[in-house]
């Protein structure tokens, strides 16, 4: 399972840390540039990151993962 | 303001975080691998280094060994889980910083808060000359001025010196001195094996020989525009030195299997802790290669000639062990003088050496490095006998009482030590100076 979960955190960290950057890039434009078109071009980058985070939860939620149990019996797997 | 190289290979951040970086007011360069990296590292002096964990084409830790010694820049480190910073601060020591995903901006600008520097750190790196070199003694000041007047064309150097002056580091500074567009490159001839020599110097194609899988560019060509430095290379098989003489004469290489040749132009930094003496004598470099290579020979000064120069040395080494460490050991004078009285035969690498040894024995509570009993390492005692000098017209009888004496020298004085190491009987030691007329038994 820790395989597992470790592909789905990457995959959610990656696009959460380029949402996070672009938030503070377009934050500081505005305040220090107040160029609207280049705000808007950041927002639209946040978005696409946004629907790739809804992706990655999407198939998280078709995904069944194996438990090992304490007896050290197995359930389902994908 | 920093300048700042950025390598990530996700083009969205790596992009976002350019233009954030920009509107805080620092210079910027990006790269997406590590070749790219590692070829703006070696045209580009950076401030700080933002490097990916794991990129397409290697690690980001491979940059850290492209970095020049004694390197000021910030290491920091991007990644998504905060162990890896345990596991790198134990391999690389703690001057190096994380990012933790999902990067903000209050994290971003801590990288750049100027921060109260380590003790003792400025005050050594200050000392640096060319980057690399540490002395202020006569023969020191000698040598800096070798290495500014060859920077400045470009002739091949032979550096001559006993082991561990610092031949690579003197290399280096001329490197660095010459301001040169390409790369600095280092290659030991007394490592490769015989078969794989011409492979290493020149190159070679994919298929010229059994297990050339891929084709390979030699470390000539790797130092265009740059400097090759050819450590031990009076190491190099005799036969296969008309190769290399050819390389140099014709400032051409033609890779292995190849039909065509390429342009190299490079300096030559070559090595050798041969004398210019020993290598007429023995013969284990050819005359006509010499004469290339040495067309500016620079002798480097051993570290006992320059003692005034160990508490500079001792310093530095003690400030990066500090550093790397995270410590705050200093040294008392009595050590110091220890240091001082001492003839360090294996010179600058062997004080390196003693100092990491007695930073480990240190006395964590009163902070201070704790020396051995005895300094001498067993290479420094057949460096001793050397020293002792035979030469032709000497009689052998005071041969054997140099010998004895500067034994006896060694130990302090110990005459049953001096005795044993000799393999004669105690007995014997006081004849023979009762003969000498050292009385004073």
């Amino acid at each position: 399972m820790d395989g597992e979960k470790n592909r789905f955190v990457h995959a959610l960290r990656n696009p959460l840390n380029t949402i996070s950057i672009n938030a503070e890039l377009g934050k500081l434009t505005l305040e220090r540039t107040g160029d609207i078109r280049k705000a808007i071009s950041i927002f639209d980058t946040i978005l696409v990151e946004c629907q790739q985070c809804g992706h990655v939860l999407e198939s998280l939620q078709d995904t069944r993962f194996t438990h090992v149990n304490s007896g050290g019996s197995e359930s389902d797997e994908q | 303001m920093a300048d700042v190289l950025l390598v990530d290979d996700d083009k969205r951040f790596l992009d976002a975080t350019v233009q954030l970086l920009s509107l805080l007011g620092h210079n910027v360069t990006a790269a997406d691998s590590v070749a790219q990296a590692r070829d703006l590292i070696s045209k580009n002096v950076y401030t700080h280094l933002i490097l990916d964990l794991i990129l397409p084409d290697g690690s980001g830790l491979h940059l850290l060994e492209v970095l020049p010694a004694q390197n000021k820049t910030k290491i920091t480190f991007i990644t998504g889980h905060p162990s890896i910073k345990f596991i790198v601060k134990k391999l690389y020591g703690s001057n190096i910083s994380y990012l933790i995903k999902p990067i903000d901006l209050q994290q971003l600008e801590s990288l750049f808060e100027v921060n109260t520097p380590v003790p003792a750190k400025p005050d050594s790196s200050n000392n640096l000359h060319f980057n690399y070199l540490i002395g202020e003694s006569a023969p020191m000041k000698y040598l800096y001025e070798m290495i500014e007047r060859v920077a400045a064309t470009k002739a091949n150097v032979l550096l001559l010196g006993e082991s561990g002056v610092g031949k690579e580091m003197v290399a280096e500074a001329i490197h660095y001195a010459s301001q040169a567009e390409g790369r600095y490159v280092a290659a030991n001839c007394g490592a490769f094996s015989r078969e794989l020599i011409n492979s290493e110097l020149f190159g070679h194609e994919k298929g010229a020989f059994t297990g050339a899988t891929h084709r390979k560019t030699g470390v000539f060509e790797q130092a265009n525009k740059g400097t090759l430095f050819l450590d031990e290379i009076t190491e190099m098989p005799l036969d296969l030195q008309p190769n290399l003489l050819r390389a140099l004469e014709t400032q051409k290489v033609t890779r292995l299997g190849a039909t065509t040749s390429v342009d190299v132009e490079c300096r030559v930094v070559s090595a050798t802790n041969r004398t210019e003496q020993d290598i007429a004598v023995s013969g284990c470099l050819r005359e006509d290669l010499y004469f290339r290579l040495a067309v500016f020979p620079i002798y480097i000064p051993p570290l006992r000639t320059r003692k005034e120069d160990i508490p500079l040395l001792v310093q530095y080494f003690l400030a990066g062990f500090n550093q790397e460490y995270g410590g705050e050991i200093s040294i008392n004078d009595i050590s110091m003088k220890r240091l001082m009285d001492y003839d360090w035969p294996g010179n600058v690498r062997e004080l390196r050496h003693a100092i990491h040894r007695a930073y480990i024995m240190a006395d964590q509570h009163q902070k201070l490095l704790v020396l051995p009993e005895n300094l001498t390492s067993p290479f420094s005692k057949i460096a001793h006998q050397h020293q002792a000098g035979i030469r032709v017209g000497k009689t052998v009888e005071e041969v054997e009482r140099e010998l004895i004496e500067s034994t006896l020298e060694h130990f302090d004085g110990d005459k049953k030590q001096a005795a044993d190491i000799l393999g004669i009987s105690l007995k014997t030691l006081y004849n023979r100076l009762n003969s000498y007329g050292n009385v004073e038994l």
